[in-house]
């Protein structure tokens, strides 16, 4: 393209042209401090073309190296005005000698046009640069900005720091209201200490803010300005300085705002601090704990299934007799703990947190004794309530009627243990502990406590009388009436035994309790309360309480007819035959059951409630199987062996 | 059916030109306003003037700019002059050569120089834009600002246009204005010079034009709307 060619032309040609004007001497008006060499004399030349308002101008020009020319007048100033091909070099309007300047006036100066000048010598000996040639507004450096001042802006929160914001006025030379010229400044500032003057960014309004200065620290601030679109910057004006002190008046919010923070900060570890000191108070309150048999010196592994043979063994005063005090303590780590005592000490019975066996007390109806036998439906009764819910739900402290009371103790086998202990217990005594754990087979003496104390009536017999079946069918139809019947057999066998021993020993006041078969005469079903016999005389058994009975039979006379003795446990002494049929302790001495089974029928239709020959079986006489039957050890009749009754 | 088919696209097509219709309608209707009609945004000659004026003074800027870049190609001279003589294709305009004389002359006039400044630099820069384009020596910065600069004096010509009628509306200059926007009516005779115009030299008196033209605009505006600021 001919565009392209001509351009690149044109780069060569000035190229060429800027390699011979640079070994020109002549070039100093061009290049600052350009490679002149000091040898070549320095021509007259002009230093330099000013303007301050673009609307004149001023040269200065220096006689250079020929000092017989720097006398004024030697040299005089001719410019060119090219404003027409026809144009021609004319002298300088204005001549200031002793500055060696030429200034052009208003209306020499025009705008847009391009000026050459020149110096001559009288003899018209010329020196003439290039260079030197130039548009007015191409050489405009304003004048500085005037009224420099300073505000004080914001200080920063920690008081180090602040700002300060600059106000200026434009320069009164140049016509900037009219438009002529648009002006845009340079603001800088160094601290007293540095040398390194910083540079805001040049902006074309007449304020700026200057961020982050530092208290205590003095700076120097200085303005100036050039042309927009232009490069010439004008000269600096006079410095400003700013220095600002502390301010303390600022401080104070400061240190209120970190003392909250700091106070709840500290308020808010104590609290934790606390929740973790108290950690298990909080537990308690906050989750309390789940009730759980809990038994003072019994290991709670053996209150889990399956492991009631120990337990027995030791609740009856195995090994180590009864449950000693000191017993290991399994539960050190539960204090608020509330232990079922299974020992014979004094329990009080009011206190619900005591661990004396206040629960047997209440049980047993010391105070209130026969409260938990109307509520058939409380489960609780029949673990152990060792906390306060379970109890309470249980717990109705109204005195029932007592012969509703003996009505359904006697109808309800499944609570044996509440009623059982409710009739039973009879002494005040302290020394009576819980027996609650097992509902036990009355083994005798001793087993008083675990016996049921009222059966079932399973039939009814035409003569009136009532066929009483195992207390345990309500319950648990499947459960162990083969045991019982065992543990029956087995109490039986002892029961003879030891039936005096117990007596003997008997030193509690412990009821006894019997029970005896159908009786056919027509006495019926009576809730007439059994023998009911305090080995001490002076407590006198409580009349309707526990369980019904067929008629009673003197006890004293006919130890063999007691179903079962109390058995005189000595401290605590409990037995659990009912459960483990297998038990290996002879401690079943409950040589006495509230019911056995009847084995046989001998040849007089006698019951023959156990099938050992240790008792003698009775003769084989024609009486009344019922008759008979007080000479055997009390048993009942159950409906399969009903059958054999008949004669 | 076929018939039914052109029936229904007939009617589609008439809604969708419909739409558009209202569309194009709406969007031309929005800048006609005439006096006091309420919700019609009308700028006043004040704005009008501020932003014609800054738009020629980043014309002026822009062309500073590619000035300053193509000197770096060329021998810089101390006072952006060069060596080569330049000679632009709009010095028979005729313009003021100083405050005095741009103050002195008429607005009409004033607003017919700037207008023939505007309207004699439209194809020359367009050109120069062109070969820029072509040229694998400058970069792309530099051929941007060439094509905007382009633009920016087109764009710069029809606001001033706006604003000369604006003036004549508001009755502050005589209807003697529009008849000198047809570029052909202006310079007839300089078509062929600029062709002859190097770039660098182009951009030297472009450089020169806008800042006369920014400097005239500002001398027109504060004499038609005297501000504090003016």
């Amino acid at each position: 393209m001919a565009a392209s060619s001509s351009s690149s032309i044109l780069l060569l040609s000035l190229l060429i042209s800027s390699l011979v004007c640079l070994s020109t001497p002549g070039s100093a008006f061009l290049m600052d401090g350009g490679h002149m060499t000091s040898s070549a004399p320095l021509e007259p030349h002009f230093t330099e073309c000013i303007s301050r308002e673009q609307e004149t101008f001023r040269c200065w020009w220096s006689a250079g190296s020929f000092q017989n020319l720097s006398s004024p007048g030697a040299l005089r100033v001719f410019y060119l005005k090219k404003e027409s091909p026809t144009s021609e070099w004319k002298e300088c309007p204005e001549y200031i000698y002793s500055k060696r300047e030429c200034f052009f006036d208003t209306n020499h100066t025009s705008i847009w046009i391009t000026y050459c000048i020149q110096l001559r010598t009288q003899n018209n000996v010329t020196y003439f640069n290039e260079d030197d040639c130039f548009t007015v507004e191409n050489i405009v450096r304003p004048d500085p900005p005037v009224a420099l001042n300073w505000t004080l802006m914001n200080m920063s929160p920690s008081g180090l720091y602040y700002d300060v914001r600059v106000r200026w006025k434009p320069p009164p030379s140049a016509d900037v209201t009219a438009g002529w010229m648009r002006v845009e400044y340079e603001v800088q500032f160094r601290g007293r200490n540095s040398t390194v003057w910083e540079a805001l960014e040049v902006q074309g309004t007449t304020q700026q803010t200057i961020y982050g200065l530092r208290i205590g620290e003095e700076y120097e601030v200085r303005i100036r300005c050039r042309m927009m679109a232009f490069t010439k910057f004008g000269e600096f004006s006079d410095s400003v300085f700013i220095h600002v002190t502390e301010i303390p008046s600022k401080e104070i919010t400061f240190p209120v705002t970190l003392a909250l923070i700091f106070g709840i900060a500290g308020i808010l570890i104590l609290i934790v601090l606390i929740v973790i000191s108290q950690h298990h108070r909080l537990m308690v309150i906050l989750l309390p704990p789940i009730p759980a048999p809990k038994i003072k010196g019994i290991d709670p592994e053996l209150l889990k299934k399956g492991k009631l043979d120990e337990l027995n063994f030791i609740l009856s005063g195995g090994g180590m007799g009864s449950l000693p005090s000191y017993a290991p303590d399994f539960y050190q780590d539960e204090p608020w703990v509330e232990f079922i005592e299974v020992d014979a000490e004094d329990a009080d019975p009011g206190e619900k947190e005591d661990d004396q066996g206040s629960d047997t007390q209440r049980l047993l109806g010391l105070s209130q004794p026969v409260g938990q036998l109307t509520h058939i439906g409380c489960s609780h009764a029949i673990s152990f309530p060792d906390d306060d819910s379970g109890r309470a739900s249980c717990y109705d402290p109204d005195l029932p009627d007592q012969d509703a009371l003996m009505l359904s103790a006697a109808l309800l086998p499944g609570q044996p243990e509440e009623a059982s202990l409710d009739v039973l217990e009879r002494s005040p005594g302290p020394e009576i502990g819980e027996r609650p754990i097992v509902h036990a087979q009355p083994q005798g003496p001793q087993t008083w406590v675990n016996t049921d104390f009222y059966a079932q009536v399973s039939d009814v017999m035409p003569s009136g009388g009532v066929v009483l079946s195992p207390g345990q069918q309500l319950r648990t139809q499947e459960s162990t009436s083969a045991t019982e019947e065992e543990m029956q057999k087995k109490g039986l066998e002892n029961g003879d035994g030891e039936e005096t021993e117990a007596k003997k020993e008997g030193k509690q006041k412990e009821l006894q309790f019997q029970l005896l078969v159908v009786d056919p005469e027509g006495s019926g079903y009576t809730m007439e309360s059994v023998a009911r016999q305090i080995s001490t005389p002076s407590s006198s058994s409580m009349p309707g309480e526990g369980y019904h009975t067929i008629p009673p039979q003197p006890i004293d006379t006919k130890p063999n007819q007691e179903a079962f003795l109390p058995p005189p446990t000595t401290t605590g002494e409990f037995q659990s035959p009912y459960i483990h049929p297998d038990s290996p302790q002879s401690q079943f001495l409950a040589p006495v059951s509230d019911y056995t089974v009847v084995q046989e029928v001998d040849c007089q239709h006698s019951l023959l409630l156990n099938p050992s020959p240790a008792p003698s079986p009775p003769p084989c006489l024609p009486q009344h199987p019922l008759k008979a039957l007080p000479a055997m050890p009390v048993g009942y009749i159950s409906p399969e062996l009903l059958g054999n009754l008949s004669p | 059916m076929p018939e039914n088919f052109r029936s229904v696209s007939a009617v589609w097509v008439g809604l969708v030109c419909l739409l558009f219709y209202s569309r194009l309608v709406r969007v031309g209707a929005a800048p006609i306003c005439t006096n006091g009609q309420a919700g019609c945004h009308i700028l006043s000659l004040a704005d009008l003037f501020d932003r014609v004026i800054q738009h020629s003074a980043r014309m002026h800027g822009i062309s500073s700019d590619l000035h300053s870049e193509f000197e770096q190609y060329f021998f810089p001279s101390k006072n952006h002059i060069g060596r080569v003589n330049r000679i632009c294709h709009t010095s028979t305009i005729l313009t003021p050569n100083g405050k005095e004389n741009a103050q002195r002359l008429a607005r009409e006039e004033l607003t017919e120089v700037i207008l023939k400044l505007l309207v004699a630099w439209r194809d020359p820069l367009w050109h120069f834009q062109q070969s820029i384009a072509h040229h694998h020596d400058f970069n792309n910065f530099s051929s941007n600002k060439a094509l905007e600069m382009s633009d920016m004096v087109h764009e710069l010509r029809k606001g001033v246009e706006k604003v000369a009628e604006k003036m004549q509306m508001l009755g502050i200059i005589s209807n003697s204005v529009n008849s000198l926007t047809s570029p052909e009516a202006l310079i007839p005779s300089d078509r062929a010079e600029w062709r002859l115009m190097k770039d660098y030299v182009l951009l030297y008196c472009f450089r020169r034009d806008s800042n006369k033209v920014q400097n005239y605009l500002k001398i027109l505006k504060c004499r038609i709307i005297p501000q504090h600021e003016c």
